[in-house]
């Protein structure tokens, strides 16, 4: 459901006046999480791709070279991809001493040799966009293959100041990009959490094991499982400004990605979030009023009736409650129950004992001799 | 143009005896003062002036308002928008009050979140008369009441009672559902600034200090009240954000700009860009600290815990309120609200409550031990 959440979010792009919603797939370097990580990249884009409703992909990869990303897709969807190619020459080496062949370069991949300046790369990226303008999709998702290789070659405010630009511009529908926490502070982590509308992380199913002082035979057999799987998190941040936290199981199978529900585990934020609470003890309007509406069984209501005690051997109509199952042993217990089942509130008073005459107006400790 | 004369405004702070002692002690503040008060500031204990913050149950909370000449910010969370809200009010009341407004804002076009501020909600007259006849039994009643009572009749003191024969109210509730007047935004004294491509600080600064001047242009004695707003100060996105020692001079610089005029600032920050260090500088520098936090969504735990989750927008932490020549610090029953709009219009502030427990399942909130444990209030008298 979280990857069926992030997929059609990304594939929806933004509602007029937002900006467009941006996905951090956060990976660590933990083994073997990295290339986990990388294939819930690949498996975004392909499903994003794949639905063939109209989106295309401005690809900017830097980590791998862009014909592996092609050999990925099958020929059917290299049209609705456009890739930025930083990876084959980012310091422009090659350029400089030989001119770069522009006939041996296929359609789709667009060489980019100066990446400190960044104007020039958002150029770049609008550029691509708006050729897809031209052929007739008008949702236009761009990904990044690791904003750590571009905080390499630039500074991380203009590093941000194009991602925001990106999720302002109207051409670009939506935005994801992939991050490794390890090799950042954790203030340029949350930096790029700042920014975006939702985020990915991967964590290991068992915990690698703490060879001071554990069990460690037990636990290494166990650690075999998280070559298979990964525990997968999503935050996803809400339009009512609330945050949905989602917690599914990842496999991985030769390459491809699958994702299961897990019975989710509550967490305790709820602890963590607020202080000690105290019940509401201040009635509302309304509560005062049907306070006032109850009816006290005084055996003098002051209103002139006859004198009704309610005994609870003898059934009235009005009485909701079996009261003879309260009986123990010939004591019958008082209760008093404010119950608001009705319009007004009801109580409900058994006698103690039947040789009481009601309400003689006699002081029960007048035989104390004191 | 309506002034607010000088009288004092009973004290609404809660369970603090000795403000309240000071208060009865405290000399004919009730007397006008000599200078009349610019509209939209009112004078409250130990002789500080307050602004309104645009929601009423924050000023009461804070105990007036916020006070004029302090540094208010507002720490982010950055999942949720919660202090756009905060943000909005404050301006919106500072426009209907006339008050030159400040704006600055990481976005390229800052002028388009004016667009987004709430107009006053419009008061029945109904109402108004309602509220005269109870002011009159209140005061009646109120004359004898010791001090250490006082705490308890937190809404029926009608402290707002002088104020409602007057054009402007002090704190006006605003329906976010609609946005505020064309003709009040064009108005001269609101400017906006943006912060985004700015690689520096000092740009911001010298508007400030610009903006601070004017207002002290008019004569001395009726010197208008100025609001700066400045929205997610640290912002990654902004060019200075590398520069922390420069935005921590930033902020000194303007503490102590506001405090030579009649100024209030309030800034918005996300402090969980800011490395611990840093972020712990800005809090101390702050004279009034809150804290907005995001809820999460369909979590059975708080549904279970709190009354009215579902109408919750997010939670509001006030971690200090401002002092003003008084060594006695504030103490609140709660520091913990949470954020509802009433009606889906207007911002309220409520007390969380422990929702109740049903007698089977027992959610014992009291893991920690504590006396109020859930069960034990509900079955001891």
């Amino acid at each position: 459901m979280a990857e069926g959440l992030i997929v059609r979010s990304l594939r929806d792009g933004s509602l007029p006046g937002e900006h467009a919603p941006a996905l951090c797939l956060e990976d660590s370097l933990t083994p073997p999480l990295a290339s986990h990580s990388h294939a819930v990249f690949r498996h975004l884009l392909t499903s994003l791709l794949s639905t063939g409703t109209g989106t295309a992909v401005v690809l900017v990869a830097f980590h791998r070279s862009p014909s592996f990303y092609l050999s990925l897709l099958s020929p059917t969807f290299h049209n609705s991809i456009r890739l930025l190619d930083c990876y084959s020459d980012p310091l422009a080496w090659k350029s400089n001493h030989h001119p770069p062949p522009s006939s041996h370069s296929p359609q789709n991949i667009t060489l980019l040799t100066n990446l400190n300046h960044l104007p020039h790369f958002l150029s770049s990226i609008l550029h691509l966009a708006k050729d897809f303008g031209a052929q007739g999709h008008d949702r236009v998702t761009v990904a990044i293959d690791s904003v750590t290789h571009m905080l390499r070659h630039a500074p991380l405010p203009s590093v941000l100041q194009l991602l925001t630009n990106l999720r302002c511009h109207e051409k670009i529908s939506s935005l994801f990009w992939l991050i490794h926490t390890d090799l950042h502070e954790p203030k340029v982590i949350s930096s790029f959490e700042y920014i975006s509308t939702m985020i990915a992380s991967l964590q290991p199913i068992v915990q690698l094991p703490d060879y001071a002082n554990a069990n460690i035979s037990a636990s290494i057999t166990s650690l075999e499982e998280n070559y298979s799987k990964a525990k997968f998190n999503v935050r996803l941040k809400r339009r009512n400004g609330r945050v949905k936290l989602l917690c599914e199981e990842l496999l991985i199978e030769q390459g491809s990605v699958k994702f299961s529900s897990v019975p989710s585990v509550s967490s305790v934020v709820a602890q963590n979030l607020i202080p000690k609470v105290q019940f509401n003890i201040q009635l509302s309007d309304k509560e005062r009023m049907d306070r006032a509406n109850v009816v006290l069984p005084f055996e003098h209501q002051g209103n002139g009736q006859n004198i009704e005690i309610y005994d609870g051997r003898r059934s009235l109509s009005e009485s909701q409650k079996d009261p003879s199952s309260i009986k123990i042993g010939g004591l019958s217990e008082q209760k008093r129950s404010n119950n608001n089942k009705s319009e007004k509130g009801e109580i409900h008073y058994i006698r103690d004992s039947d040789d009481e005459q009601p309400d003689s107006d006699e002081d029960p400790d007048d035989d104390l001799d004191i | 143009m309506a002034t607010g004369g000088g009288q004092q405004a009973r004290p609404t702070r809660p369970s603090s005896f000795s403000r309240v002692s000071s208060s009865s002690f405290s000399p004919a503040s009730s007397s006008s003062t000599s200078t009349s008060l610019p509209p939209g500031v009112r004078i409250g204990a130990n002789g500080a002036a307050f602004v309104s913050s645009g929601i009423p149950d924050l000023d009461r909370i804070l105990g007036g308002g916020f006070l004029v000449r302090s540094v208010v910010m507002v720490m982010e969370d950055a999942d949720a928008p919660h202090h756009l809200l905060l943000l909005r009010n404050f301006m919106s009341q500072g426009i209907v009050h006339g008050q030159s407004v400040l704006f600055a804002g990481p976005t390229k076009e800052p002028r388009s979140f004016l667009g987004t501020l709430p107009s006053p909600v419009v008061q029945k007259e109904g109402l108004k008369i309602k509220h005269d006849v109870s002011d009159v039994q209140d005061k009646e009643k109120g004359l004898r009441i010791a001090w250490q009572y006082k705490k308890y009749f937190g809404e029926l003191t009608a402290v707002d009672s002088h104020n409602r024969d007057k054009k402007q109210e002090y704190s006006s509730d605003f329906d976010l559902r609609k946005p505020l007047e064309r003709q009040l935004l064009n108005s001269q004294n609101i400017e906006c600034i943006s912060t985004q491509d700015a690689f520096d600080l000092s740009k911001l600064q010298n508007h400030c200090l610009t903006f601070v001047s004017k207002l002290s242009l008019k004569d001395g004695i009726n010197s208008n009240a100025g609001r700066i707003a400045i929205q997610s100060l640290c912002a990654p996105q902004c060019g200075y954000f590398e520069k922390d020692w420069d935005m921590l001079s930033f902020i000194r610089s303007l503490r102590a700009t506001v405090q030579s005029s009649n100024a209030v600032a309030v800034i918005t920050f996300p402090a969980s860009v800011l490395s611990n260090s840093i972020s712990k500088r800005w809090q101390h520098l702050a004279d009034t600290l809150l804290s907005v936090r995001a809820i999460p969504d369909e979590d059975k735990d708080l549904a279970k815990l709190l009354t009215g989750y579902q109408d919750m927008l997010g939670f509001l932490h006030v971690h200090k309120v401002a002092q003003f020549n008084s060594q006695v610090p504030v103490i609140l029953d709660a520091s913990t609200y949470s954020l509802k709009l009433q009606k889906r219009k207007s911002l309220v502030l409520e007390r969380l409550n422990q929702a109740p427990v049903e007698g089977s399942s027992g959610v014992s909130y009291a893991t920690s031990g504590s006396c109020s444990s859930s069960k034990g209030s509900l079955l001891d008298f």
